[in-house]
């Protein structure tokens, strides 16, 4: 990965703008999609509208990368162990829901998995800042 | 560093020495303030090409910046 060369400082602004339109896009495809699935010309745009949240998921990677991109090595260090972490605990919340299921519990549909996802994010990085700052 | 622990370093001396904050050599180096603040208080040790930077920037070797002994 390179190094940043644009100043590190307005990453994070660039960031939160990139993820909050992502996220705006994510919520309003969710929104749409059982509308445009009912009312699809044909069952191909169907298949389309049924697939049309995920668009939104594949841009927050490109958003994800240019932040990568932009930071310096200490901060895209944080930023990708954090990552790494609560993608982990996401993860292991879906597959143990996915079980419990099985035992009784609602069942929830597939775009709960990304809010999920998210959630675990935001509480990692919480915490990391927390135990950082502790450690100053 | 083998042990786990991170190198000491002349950071904070070196930027008092020149006038500097900790903002200023952010902007030199175009890194973040905490980035500095890492590398101050010894929570995070630099690669090869930011310790170059980080000599380069005040005229000395790495090893004049960074010493790796306890």
């Amino acid at each position: 990965m390179q190094a940043a060369t644009a100043p590190v400082k307005f990453a994070g602004r660039l960031y939160v703008l990139e993820c909050a339109i992502v996220m705006g896009l994510y919520v309003a495809a969710v929104w749409a999609r059982p509308w445009l699935v009912a009312h699809a010309a044909t069952p191909e745009l169907g298949t389309a509208a049924k697939v049309l949240p995920a668009l939104p998921i594949w841009l927050m990677l490109v958003s994800v990368w240019r932040y990568c991109n932009r930071i310096d090595e200490f901060e895209r260090h944080k930023f990708l162990v954090t990552l790494a972490i609560s993608f982990g605990i996401g993860s292991c919340a879906i597959v143990t829901y996915a079980f419990l299921m099985d035992a009784g519990l609602p069942p929830l549909a597939i775009t709960w998995a990304w809010p999920t996802l998210a959630v675990s994010w935001a509480l990692t990085t919480a915490i990391m800042q927390i135990a950082d700052h502790a450690k100053r | 560093m083998p042990n786990g622990e991170a190198m000491k370093n002349k950071l904070p001396e070196l930027r008092a020495e020149r006038d500097m904050t900790q903002g200023d050599l952010a902007d030199a180096l175009n890194v973040s303030r905490q980035t500095v603040n890492a590398l101050e208080t010894g929570r995070y040790d630099p690669s090869l090409p930011l310790a170059f930077a980080i000599a380069r920037l005040f005229k000395c070797k790495i090893e004049d910046v960074f010493n790796d002994r306890k």
